[in-house]
């Protein structure tokens, strides 16, 4: 469970006002939208469409700034502005899963989630697995097993294999086959995947 | 995808008194419904309310009625994967396994799924102007209508996408909502509107109305549940027909059921004629074929989807068995 937004840092509700920019003229107005109600309601932080905004989150473990309209995905933010193409774009409706990073450590479709909503939060893309030059156990797995083809679902494979090993260090293939079911292989290299997701699970438990 | 104004609340009643100012607006749960409507343009919504900004509306809790109640923001995951659930409300915990991908169900709603639009591929496209979007034809009356209604499907052939409903349903659970005019608490049985009445909606919140949770209470001690659902790809795909089935046992004899079943009509649907076959009879498999025969009954078939009379007798049947066999499990016979 993620605690409560105004419990985070740089996202309470003052936070959330200031870091974002929001506007005099927007405060305004929802202002005098809650002053025509009978009992006024709390005032709503309310981001503007006709506005740019400024977040900030963490990404692959560094702080990270974004300037960002309300429309925006956080697939488009990573890919256009921040320039981490490896979260690929393909169905961009949550179908296919290869714009899948991790969103406070659980795998989620980047398309599906607005670049607002992760001011505050963590997010790990396929950029932030590797350390000081080694593949993670996954991408090793991946390598070691010729589990790409074309390669173009692969980063998403990778972090929907890696949300599985975190969670469960010996998974069946069942278990296997459930965790990427919202990533699709249009090669279909699934048995590949599946025998590197093994291979990982050896070498995370530090076997070879 | 145009851009909107982003309300992030506190809490419920300002929620709802943003969403009620402002016409057309949209409150979003996880948002992975909202977004694809978004970004078709088949929704425009001048300002969205998010409602996972606020504090409380998600978890799941024991009320002093005994009663479980989940919060409208809790994750389908979290339903899926919670330990309590799935010994007071299988058929819930089950559903929810069921729903989309992992991807998705860790971060679609519980709310949000009861609220999601139909799947129907006319009202997913812009270039259709079908009558759920105000215009005047049903293009999937004479069109490609394979994976629509076969039931009830007069003005509009739209089959209800959600899983966890027909669950809900099968608990008996109530929906709470919050809006303008304060709180209040519908049975599930009471939430859906048909086409007939109103086309362009599924159910019957009101501008401004949210929901903030669902309760039920706990299945009993010879209570079996199950969902099942089929569809044409195992790994992620809609149901084609799916079926919720809640059983109480008296002995071998069937207490009470309730049988729902969903991508069959434009919203879920219960079937009394199927429960009144088990109610009061011993158990036997016979039966339950029985009521699996009679859930296709009155069915209305289109030129492309008359498999599906065929799917939901089946899967009646096979929910029921299942819902029967968890709950001998339950009262310790052997199966």
């Amino acid at each position: 469970m993620h605690p409560p937004d105004s419990e985070k840092p740089g996202l309470s509700r003052r936070g959330f006002l200031k870091g974002t920019g929001l506007s005099v003229a927007a405060v305004g107005l929802v202002k005098s939208a809650t002053a025509a109600q009978e009992a006024p309601a709390a005032e709503v932080p309310t981001l503007s469409a006709a506005q740019t905004h400024e977040i900030s989150f963490e990404l692959n473990g560094q702080t990270t700034q974004a300037k960002v309209r309300t429309g925006h995905t956080l697939l488009e933010t990573l890919r256009d502005q921040l320039d981490l193409t490896g979260t690929k774009l393909v169905c961009d409706q949550g179908s296919c899963g290869a714009c899948t990073v991790h969103l406070d450590g659980k795998p989620v479709n980047s398309c599906l989630v607005f670049a607002t909503d992760v001011a505050g939060r963590q997010i790990t893309t396929i950029e932030g697995l590797a350390k000081n030059g080694n593949l993670h156990p996954v991408q090793a797995g991946f390598l070691h097993e010729d589990a790409s083809q074309c390669g173009f679902c692969t980063p998403g494979m990778i972090m929907s294999c890696k949300a599985l090993l975190d969670r469960n260090p010996s998974p069946t293939r069942d278990e296997c086959k459930e965790a990427i079911s919202g990533n699709i292989c249009r090669c279909g290299t699934y048995f590949n995947i599946f025998r590197a997701v093994d291979h990982a699970a050896t070498l995370m438990k530090g076997g070879r | 995808m145009k851009n909107f104004d982003y309300a992030r609340p506190q809490d419920v009643q300002s929620a709802a008194a943003a969403l009620g100012k402002a016409k057309g607006s949209r409150p979003k749960g996880g948002g992975t419904d909202l977004i694809t409507l978004m970004k078709s343009g088949v929704l425009t919504p001048p300002l969205v309310v998010d409602l996972a900004s606020i504090p409380g509306l998600s978890g799941v809790s024991r009320l002093e009625t005994g009663h479980f109640r989940v919060g409208a923001t809790t994750t389908i995951a979290e339903v899926a994967e919670h330990p309590e659930l799935a010994r007071v409300a299988r058929v819930l915990t089950d559903a929810a396994a069921t729903t989309a991908t992992p991807l998705v169900r860790n971060r679609g709603t519980v709310g949000g799924n009861l609220c999601q639009r139909p799947r129907c591929w006319y009202f997913r496209n812009l270039d259709y102007v079908c009558s759920k979007k105000g215009g005047q034809t049903c293009y999937a009356a004479e069109g490609e209508n394979k994976y629509h209604a076969i039931f009830e499907n007069v003005t509009c052939n739209i089959v209800h996408p959600s899983n966890l409903a027909p669950a809900l349903w099968a608990l008996d659970a109530t929906i709470h909502v919050a809006g303008p005019t304060g709180e209040k608490s519908i049975p599930v049985a009471d939430f859906w509107v048909r086409p007939e009445e109103d086309i362009s909606t599924e159910n019957v919140l009101e501008a401004g109305e949210v929901i903030t949770g669902v309760s039920f209470a706990p299945e009993g001690a010879s209570t079996g549940s199950a969902y099942h659902e089929v569809r044409e790809k195992q790994s992620y795909d809609w149901a084609l027909v799916n079926a919720a089935v809640r059983l109480d046992f008296e002995g071998e004899v069937v207490k009470e059921a309730r049988i729902v079943v969903s991508a069959v009509a434009p919203i879920p649907l219960r079937l009394e004629a199927c429960e009144k076959i088990l109610k009061g009879q011993k158990f036997s498999d016979a039966l339950a074929e029985a009521a699996g025969k009679a859930a296709s009954g009155g069915a209305t078939p289109l030129r492309d989807n008359a498999y599906k009379v065929h799917l939901i007798e089946k899967c009646v049947k096979n929910t029921i068995l299942d819902a029967a066999r968890r709950a001998k499990v339950r009262s310790g016979e052997p199966r």
